[in-house]
């Protein structure tokens, strides 16, 4: 983050200039539109492949580790019950979550606002959307903690798999599989294509971006959350079932 | 003081365990014997809680349990193969567990108990598998536990670190603790178990304490240089023995009865050149083992 927030710095007003061209053949654009709460908005965008691949490869390591290592047995061996050890996993799974996505949100909004300053900010989504720079903080959080409950939905996936499956390379490719082919379908968005989308845990996860509409949607979102949190509620149920009935054999 | 039920277990067509049932007595040392895979860890595994039986009942001071986790509260465990974070000391594997038991053991103390000592700052990736073996042993003890329950504890262990182990373990049986080891060492296990439980193919094909095993008939094979004669057979014959060869012959004999037979022989003129015995757990062993 710090790293491309300096080469904006150095080298981002051509970009910029490109990118806003068009725009500025239509409206007479008074002050600077390339501010930190623009770059920090940008940074959002890693929040379609590297924040989730980042968050399995800690999270089926968190799990499927312990297999690995052959430590469950040492834990289990232990006078603690199996709900008692999952839990404590899931909880230090939500922990490192919302830890990585403050340690994100640290570093992608201070540097920027430090360097570029603040102001309003033109966005993309159905249309041009112009945030006002007094709204956008608060944005900015609820984008945050949105993006903390799709990464938990969709860690919860990847707990299963690493419980399922013993083996942290396994579950990490399963999840990684399962985000590609899901974000592929939600591009298909004709004929039958598009009645599958509301199904797809992709498509809520992508519900972050109508925080920058300038009337925020509440209803949508609030159904993303819900999916979100079903799904979650979901694997974390199936994971239960599973480790408690598991045998550890090996 | 324990009592197992009709402990059945089942891996896809495979038979593990097949009804058995035993009882272990307090403050006894019982060894669990068998050749690999007989269904010895299978058996430890379940009374630690890691594998779910099909079938069997658990009994702590003649009170049925729920499952077989009750167990952990007062069961110290060494599983076959032990495993630590490898990236943490011995002793910070030790503060981990002994914060999830609320212990109030004295770390160095139990490293030095176990013999494990200078190991201060060497991670547990860097342990051969006799320390790990060692690092096992403190950890199972670690809560003083009532009963100790060891699969395959001598793995890995040099003779030095057997014979520390051996005399650890009697130490720990004076005090009081019950422990239950399953090896396939035979020779070992006789050393220091008083009470032996033979599995064989998922089956009890021996349950024998210390007592019975010495009072028992043995398998006792004398071995002669010349060829025996009508004089030896018919003898051999008069006592339900057996000719193994022209130069072997064999009696099941009472321990009291050896010597009477030694002397017999020798008033034949035929002194053994070597007599070789073996208990009823030894020939059953070597049974099923060969």
């Amino acid at each position: 983050m710090l790293l491309i927030n300096l080469g904006l710095y150095s080298d981002g007003e051509e970009l910029f200039g490109f990118l806003l061209k068009s725009i500025e053949e239509y409206f007479y654009i008074n002050g600077n539109l390339v501010n930190g709460y623009l770059i920090a908005y940008l940074a959002l965008n890693t929040l379609w492949v590297h924040i989730p691949v980042l968050i399995i490869i800690v999270t089926a390591h968190i799990f499927s580790g312990e297999f690995e290592y052959g430590t469950i047995r040492l834990l289990l061996t232990q006078p603690i019950k199996r709900s008692h050890l999952l839990s404590s996993k899931i909880i230090a799974m939500i922990i490192f979550i919302i830890c990585f996505m403050l340690i994100i949100t640290f570093f992608a909004l201070f540097p920027s606002m430090m360097l570029f300053g603040t102001g309003d900010v033109i966005v993309f989504i159905d249309g041009i959307q112009f945030i006002q720079e007094a709204t956008f903080l608060k944005r900015y959080f609820f984008t945050i903690l949105f993006a903390a409950l799709s990464m938990i939905a969709f860690s919860s996936m990847t707990m299963y798999f690493a419980l399922k499956f013993k083996n942290t390379l396994t579950a990490i490719l399963i999840s990684l599989g399962i985000l590609i082919i899901f974000t592929l379908l939600q591009t298909f968005v004709f004929g039958i294509f598009s009645s599958w989308q509301p199904f797809l845990f992709t498509y809520h996860i992508a519900k972050w971006q109508l925080f920058y509409v300038n009337e925020i949607p509440v209803q949508t979102i609030l159904n993303s959350v819900y999916f979100l949190l079903g799904m979650a509620l979901f694997f974390i149920s199936l994971s239960y079932v599973k480790f408690n009935k598991m045998n550890i054999s090996e | 003081m324990i009592k197992v039920e009709n402990l059945s277990l089942h891996y896809g067509k495979q038979n593990i365990l097949n009804h058995i049932s035993f009882s272990v007595e307090k403050e006894n040392i019982i060894g669990l014997l068998g050749p690999n895979g007989a269904g010895k860890s299978s058996i430890i595994r379940i009374l630690a809680g890691l594998v779910y039986p099909d079938s069997g009942k658990l009994f702590i001071e003649n009170k049925i349990q729920p499952d077989f986790t009750s167990l952990r509260e007062q069961c110290g465990f060494l599983i076959d193969s032990p495993s630590f974070y490898p990236y943490l000391t011995a002793k910070q594997n030790l503060l981990l567990i002994k914060k999830i038991n609320k212990s109030d053991s004295d770390l160095e103390k139990l490293l030095i108990k176990v013999g494990l000592t200078d190991v201060n700052k060497k991670k547990v990736k860097h342990f051969s598998t006799g320390m790990k073996q060692r690092l096992a042993i403190a950890q199972a003890l670690l809560r003083n536990p009532e009963i100790l329950i060891l699969d395959e504890p001598f793995n890995g262990l040099d003779p030095n670190g057997f014979h520390d182990l051996i005399n650890l373990l009697k130490e720990l049986n004076k005090s009081g603790t019950t422990i239950i080891v399953s090896s396939h060492l035979l020779n070992e296990l006789e050393q220091f178990a008083n009470s032996f439980i033979l599995i064989h193919k998922g089956n009890i094909a021996l349950n024998i304490s210390k007592e019975e095993l010495l009072q028992s008939k043995k398998r006792v094979a004398f071995t002669f240089v010349e060829e025996i004669t009508q004089k030896i057979i018919d003898y051999t014959q008069s006592k339900d023995g057996k000719i193994e060869s022209n130069s072997q012959v064999i009696f099941q004999l009472y321990p009291y009865e050896i010597a009477t037979v030694v002397n017999d022989l020798v008033k034949l003129k035929y002194t053994p050149v070597n007599v070789e015995t073996l208990n009823i757990l030894q020939e059953k062993y070597l049974e099923i083992t060969v």
